[in-house]
């Protein structure tokens, strides 16, 4: 080996060595990737939370929030009223999930959920996998994809070996899902792999093989099949029997030791919206302008409160942003990548009061518009923008209300 | 005059007859290597999910179009070997390719490392639609005969090939009041983030006269397409055996 070889071959290995330890892990579910118009108009989530945020290998986490699909949902984009099903972003089967819920109705199956209605749900998990995880709730869309819910992060400690998952079949067997049926599947799929090697092996015996038979298939032409000899078609013919007894062997012994099946199950659930009382707020959005340098989002709105206690916003929340009014709501982050800004909402315009109806303008100032990759809201195929305004009243009841309507980009000043 | 081969000509008939031998030896496991990767590929794009998944074998749709694609390489392979060596072992070697790869693959891939439970992504078993092809070819010695019985056979017997492997996670179970089957349960417990329960195709389609015979039914439909489809890959390796540069590598 010369020394531009050598010097070649010491470079690829630093390279290689290099390349591999400077992978950084990644946990992102890819939020920040999907569109803005995708994140601000189909589904919005909030109140999500863990029940711990530390737990062991075997222990119970429940995930709940609410989520109200937009009624703003792009026309562009397969509706939530068709086929979707509430599922949990997390890196592979760190968690098993036990039980699944939405408005209390077990959400196993698919379902479909009407827009401007409010959904509770709440997913039993149990920790499978040490590690620590950014947790989100999804909702997947029949030929729309996930909708994502914010993320939280969990940890999990414990002994992975230690895990645990049964259940009970209709017979009264317990069945540990972690290894029922892979034995005894692995010991059927042997069985055909000897069978196959059996008649690989009876042709290696043969050796040589390919070269020979070539010579000799070419010379033949037409004759060629006087190469098969009455041994191979006798073997031939054992290896075929044995095929078939083994099949019907197989399948007798199956249907024997498990006499009752059930096909797959699928189909679909109703799952209704939540009964919700009349809202006392009445919302407008008249115009709303994106200022791209000052990453400002400002929204004039028209509220009417039918209610009767002085209403104020709190927050507003878009894209799985949210923008706190600090005068009106104390907000502590869950974690450091918890995506709250909790004193960047302006409200100017004051409360409305009881009877009231007034023009107010909202802003929502945060750097959060860009580092979450919302600005190419502006690049959006139709430039409208949706969220959800809470209002507070005096007692501090909250009410939720969706805003949606054009929006108009401000390229500078 | 007999004309002497290249090895002849260079070597003694022991000399030969071990180059022969070498040869053999580094081709076939080499052969073995490359059917399976090309096999897994294919498998993956045109199967995927069906086979990978134990909640997505269903009695309609994974007996249905498995066969169909499981003897693609069976037919090309198949043809080829036995035109240019007479040997029956294409349908065999290239499924026991498929087989090997499959096993490391979801073990690597689906149980190593994304942490899927071994039984929940085992492969099914094929090795004997190899072995009915193969042996039918034999005995036949046409792929016009292998085409209706050993075709029809391997559409027809992919189902109760495989119901040792699946019947035990068909057993029912109740779930927050739902019926549902071992392998649902698994389906629905270990997450699949990027795989909701709808994306699952569970008997699908209007297969269903002669009254609840959903699996027989399909079973036969998938043994005569099979018999088209390996007619027509069989059909595809004459085609490949013809080609010239092939001839001049051999």
């Amino acid at each position: 080996m010369n020394l531009f070889a050598k010097l070649f071959a010491v470079i690829q290995g630093l390279i290689v060595v290099l390349v591999t330890f400077s992978a950084t892990p990644t946990y992102a579910h890819g939020e920040k990737a999907q569109q803005p118009a995708l994140r601000m108009r189909t589904v919005h989530w909030f109140d999500v939370d863990l029940s711990t945020r530390k737990l062991d290998v075997n222990q119970i986490l429940v995930v709940k929030g609410t989520f109200v699909p937009s009624l703003s949902w792009p026309e562009h984009v397969a509706s939530i009223e068709d086929t979707a099903y509430l599922n949990v972003g997390v890196p592979g089967p760190s968690f098993v999930r036990l039980d699944s819920r939405v408005n209390g109705v077990p959400t196993i199956r698919s379902s479909s959920y009407k827009r401007g209605e409010q959904y509770n749900f709440e997913i039993t998990l149990k920790a499978r996998t040490p590690g620590r995880y950014h947790l989100h709730p999804i909702i997947n869309v029949l030929d729309a994809g996930p909708m994502i819910g914010p993320g939280i992060w969990v940890e999990v400690g414990g002994d992975p070996a230690a895990f645990e998952n049964s259940i009970k079949t209709l017979f009264g067997q317990t069945l540990d899902l972690e290894t029922h049926g892979f034995a005894n599947a692995a010991s059927w799929s042997a069985v055909w792999v000897v069978l196959g090697l059996v008649w690989f092996g009876y042709w290696l015996t043969k050796v040589p093989l390919i070269l020979p038979r070539f010579r000799r298939a070419s010379a033949l032409g037409e004759n060629a099949d006087d190469m098969i000899t009455t041994r191979d078609r006798q073997a031939a013919l054992v290896i075929l029997v044995v095929t078939l007894m083994l099949i019907a062997g197989g399948f007798f012994y199956a249907t024997e030791r498990w006499p009752v099946t059930t096909p797959l199950q699928t189909g679909k659930i109703k799952t209704p919206p939540l009964k919700m009382a009349p809202s006392p707020v009445l919302v407008t959005m008249d115009d709303a302008r994106y200022r791209i340098p000052g990453r400002s989002f400002r929204i004039e709105l028209t509220v009417s409160n039918s209610g009767k206690s002085p209403l104020s916003v709190g927050e507003f929340a878009s894209g799985g942003l949210r923008f706190i009014n600090s005068a009106v709501l104390k907000v502590t982050p869950k974690d450091q990548d918890d995506l709250v800004a909790t004193d960047a909402l302006r409200v100017e315009g004051g409360s409305i009061n009881p009877g009231e109806t007034k023009k107010i303008v909202v802003y929502a100032d945060d750097a959060m518009w860009e580092t979450q990759r919302m600005t190419t809201m502006i690049a959006s195929p139709d430039a409208v923008v949706a969220g959800m305004l809470f209002f507070f009243d005096a007692q501090g009841r909250r009410y939720p209300v969706e805003i949606s309507g054009p929006m108009i980009p401000l390229f500078g000043g | 005059m007999s004309v002497l081969t290249p090895a002849e000509a260079a070597f003694s008939p022991q000399e030969a007859a071990r180059v022969d031998a070498q040869v053999d030896w580094v081709v076939i496991p080499l052969f073995v290597v490359l059917l399976g990767s090309v096999f897994a590929f294919q498998f993956a794009l045109l199967v995927g999910d069906w086979d990978y998944w134990i909640d997505w074998r269903d009695r309609r749709y994974w007996p249905l179009v498995t066969p169909l694609v499981l003897v693609i390489l069976p037919g090309v392979f198949g043809y080829a070997f036995w035109k240019l060596l007479r040997i029956p072992l294409g349908a065999t070697l290239s499924i026991i390719g498929l087989t090997l790869t499959g096993w490391v693959s979801r073990y690597l891939n689906f149980h190593e490392f994304a942490g899927f439970p071994m039984n929940m992504v085992l492969p099914s078993t094929f090795i004997g639609v190899g072995l009915l092809i193969d042996c039918t070819l034999l005995l036949t010695r046409s792929w016009f005969f292998t085409g209706i019985f050993a075709g029809f056979l391997s559409g027809l017997l992919l189902y109760p090939m495989n119901w040792p492997l699946l019947a035990p996670f068909m057993v029912p179970v109740e779930m927050h009041g739902t019926l549902m089957t071992v392998a649902d349960v698994m389906g629905f417990e270990y997450i699949r983030t990027a795989m909701p329960e709808y994306v699952r195709i569970i008997e699908q389609s209007t297969l269903r006269t002669f009254g609840d015979a959903v699996t027989p039914l399909t079973a036969v439909f998938a043994g005569f397409l099979t018999i088209l489809s390996l007619w027509f890959w069989a059909w595809v390796g004459s085609l490949g055996v013809k080609a010239v540069w092939l001839r001049k590598v051999v």
